[in-house]
């Protein structure tokens, strides 16, 4: 029988979609923070935003992992020192696929108001960045819209693995 | 205010800004830590280092490191500074850890940040670069570091280090 | 490492309870690994701990893992662009930061912030010790396994950074307390937020008291864990709730005091027993006397300017730039090169959340400053930390290291 008879007999009770979809769908709404914060950004944007005032636990991300291992999204959430950086490395790789990173603040993203010998300056430099925030803390909200941002991506790349 | 009986072997005394202080030499800094602890002041604000290289006030310092400590006797509410003056061809003086147990991590952090060695301290490694980080990062010779700052002449200026000839 | 540790005598009433442990000798030490990337160590802090089943034997902490070269920074900035970095080395308290550094460069400058701008700084300290007080309330709770009182300090922590961006634009680092004043004057929707906020904070503090003071298992894991004498306290430097929980009621606000703090009718939160359960008490009484504070201030803020005026050093109103040529000369200085104490050093602290935060400068006569220190509360209270762990279980570690409230911002600068 095709699609269209299987239509009529079962009614309105079946979606199709593509499998793609579906795995997108499903990855982009349960996305696990691992709690990578590391400086004044981690107040604000896991602290605040697990908070009552936002509740990113709306979008299906409170779940936030302590261990890398069970976390599929790594904030980097503060300024990454020279210390700091192969440890952050280290986590990155601990992270199972599919794994993504949002780079939160100017000093994940850029090195921010330190531009100097002691912070990376900028942590796309170790890691790939899907989704950088701007700001000195952002606001929770736009780790929210960050979140949603990633989930567009997240739906869009649907089965095919990351190269 | 009371200010303490004066150690034996201060080189000077005065005060800036409302804060009183007095300078030692380095090989009577253990004797006059100790004695001033045991007249009262107990507590042990900090301790730090100055580097003077090329400073342009009317009066130089007589030596290119000024280490600073900053005691507080609780009772009297008073705090005094000890000042030190290491030279930059031997930057050594000896370890206070065992008079004011929380120097142990200061010196530890001077050491890191100045490459002053303190003779006597238990463990004198680096505490907040890494341990194969070379050079010491507040010397005013050592640069800012960081990104140059394409089109930034104050940058050139400051924060990028010299080309290697 | 000495075993005499296992015998401490007990604090005065209370019994300490240690684990059973064996002798060191009789088994091998195993050791483990807390952190950098850990969820109860408050931040990037790295504990290499020997332990002797599930008894602590020794602890190393190692930090520099948020070593941001905040020191050097400023030493590359001018004095007034340098508040802004202030802000960022002890992330919880940022105006209370602001303050150590202005009220060191006034000195050195020899001004004096006017009355208003003297009483806006009480008000913003306070509501920044609130809010670090929340947060250290809030994570030290769920660590233990109270998650409730999480969301409800958060609740109210959003309050506090709705004022923050209220005055000064900013929820959290405002910059909004620099030398010679503050940034902007207090507007009258802040004022009314304030007002309100110190009309509802009481009950919630109560509310928290509900939930865990008298709590059996939240008593049960803080109670006799973590002990620190009251001579230890002093010999390690410890300041703050760490040496008030201790017994002994050394508070900068009221011994060395600044910003007129000796005119308001507040007392000194001490608790004898040295353990964390007393200084849990401490930061519960803290906030109570914050929000008295608070209202004597709210009710005493007089009118007038809120920045010292003193064109060498502030910048005219943007009116006078039209008319006087003198205010945009003073404007050009002050934006291009910026003002220069007379050389001399000075030393000044604050009580922060988590205690002695001060700043000592160091200026040569020139636009940058040669030197500029964080003495920083929570480098020298985590010195204090292998002390207390020493005998305790891992569980009562966690404990411990909420109760220190480090702020690795602050550790590592």
């Amino acid at each position: 029988m095709g699609v269209e008879q299987l239509h009529d007999v079962l009614g309105d009770n079946i979606l199709t979609t593509t499998l793609g979809k579906v795995v997108g769908w499903g990855r982009a709404n349960s996305v696990w923070p691992a709690q990578f914060g590391l400086a004044c950004c981690a107040i604000e944007g896991l602290m605040h935003t697990v908070g009552p005032g936002f509740d990113i636990g709306r979008f299906g991300s409170e779940a936030m992992r302590a261990s890398p291992r069970q976390a599929d999204l790594m904030i980097v959430a503060g300024r990454v020192s020279q210390k700091m950086a192969p440890v952050l490395r280290q986590i990155y790789d601990q992270m199972p696929e599919p794994k993504w990173v949002i780079s939160m603040g100017a000093c994940a993203s850029t090195g921010g108001v330190f531009n100097n010998y002691a912070i990376l300056q900028g942590v796309d430099k170790i890691v790939p960045v899907d989704v950088y925030i701007p700001g000195c803390p952002p606001r929770p909200e736009d780790v929210i819209n960050a979140l949603m941002i990633l989930q567009e991506k997240i739906k869009a790349q649907g089965i095919r693995p990351r190269i | 205010m009371t200010t303490p009986t004066v150690p034996e072997g201060v080189l000077a005394s005065g005060v800036v800004a409302g804060d009183d202080w007095i300078s030692v030499t380095r090989e009577r800094i253990r004797q006059t830590l100790a004695a001033l602890k045991s007249e009262g002041y107990e507590s042990y604000v900090f301790m730090t280092c100055v580097d003077h290289l090329a400073t342009p006030t009317v009066q130089p310092p007589p030596e290119r490191y000024e280490l600073v400590y900053q005691l507080r006797n609780m009772r009297t509410h008073h705090e005094l500074r000890v000042r030190v003056f290491v030279p930059e061809s031997d930057p050594t003086l000896p370890s206070v850890h065992d008079v004011y147990a929380p120097a142990n991590w200061d010196e530890r952090e001077t050491w890191d940040m100045f490459g002053i060695s303190f003779e006597g301290h238990p463990d004198l490694t680096r505490i907040l670069m890494p341990d194969d980080w070379v050079g010491h990062p507040l010397r005013r010779d050592f640069p800012v570091g960081g990104e140059p700052v394409d089109f930034s002449e104050d940058h050139e200026v400051w924060q990028t280090a010299p080309p290697e000839a | 490492m000495s075993d005499t540790r296992l015998e401490q005598t007990d604090s005065p009433g209370m019994t300490i309870t240690r684990g059973p442990g064996r002798g060191p000798g009789d088994g091998e030490l195993l050791t483990i690994n807390f952190g950098p990337q850990h969820p109860s160590t408050h931040g990037v802090l790295r504990l290499v701990v020997d332990l002797d089943g599930e008894v602590i034997r020794t602890v190393k902490p190692v930090i520099g893992y948020l070593h941001t070269g905040i020191e050097k920074q400023m030493e590359a900035l001018r004095w007034q662009q340098g508040v802004v970095v202030t802000d960022r080395h002890d992330y919880l308290s940022p105006p209370i930061n602001n303050l150590a550094y202005a009220l060191a460069v006034e000195r050195l400058m020899g001004v004096e912030a006017p009355p208003r701008a003297t009483v806006l700084r009480v008000i913003m300290s306070e509501l920044t010790r609130i809010s670090s007080h929340l947060i250290w309330l809030g994570t030290s709770a769920i660590e233990l396994g109270a998650m409730g009182p999480f969301m409800y300090c958060l609740r109210d922590r959003e309050k506090v950074l709705a004022m923050n961006e209220e005055i000064s634009g900013y929820r959290m680092h405002t910059s909004y307390i620099r030398p010679g004043g503050v940034m902007a004057d207090a507007t009258p929707r802040f004022l009314e937020m304030l007002d309100a906020f110190i009309g509802e904070m009481p009950g919630n503090i109560q509310q928290y008291e509900d939930l865990l003071t008298h709590n059996p298992i939240f008593v049960e894991r803080l109670q006799g864990v973590g002990y620190l004498s009251a001579e230890d306290a002093i010999r390690l430097g410890a300041t703050g709730p760490m040496i008030r929980g201790s017994g002994l009621p050394w508070d900068l606000r009221r011994d060395r005091p600044y910003c007129d703090y000796e005119t308001y009718d507040w007392e000194v939160a001490v608790e004898p027993a040295g353990d964390c359960y007393a200084r849990y008490l401490v930061r519960i009484k803290e906030f109570k006397e914050s929000v008295k504070i608070l209202r004597q201030a709210l009710d005493r803020l007089p009118g007038g300017p809120v920045n010292v005026d003193d064109r060498k050093m502030l910048p005219p109103p943007r009116e006078e730039l039209e008319t006087s040529m003198e205010a945009v000369i003073h404007h050009f200085k002050l934006f291009t090169e910026g003002y220069s104490p007379p050389p001399g050093d000075v030393y000044v602290a604050v009580e922060s959340g988590r205690g002695e935060n001060g700043c000592y400068i160091v200026s040569d006569g020139t636009h940058k400053p040669r030197r500029v220190k964080f003495r920083a509360a929570s480098f020298v209270n985590l010195q204090a930390l292998e002390h207390m762990a020493i005998g305790h279980m891992i569980a009562d570690f966690i404990a411990i290291i909420g109760t220190a409230d480090t702020v690795l911002g602050d550790v590592d600068r």
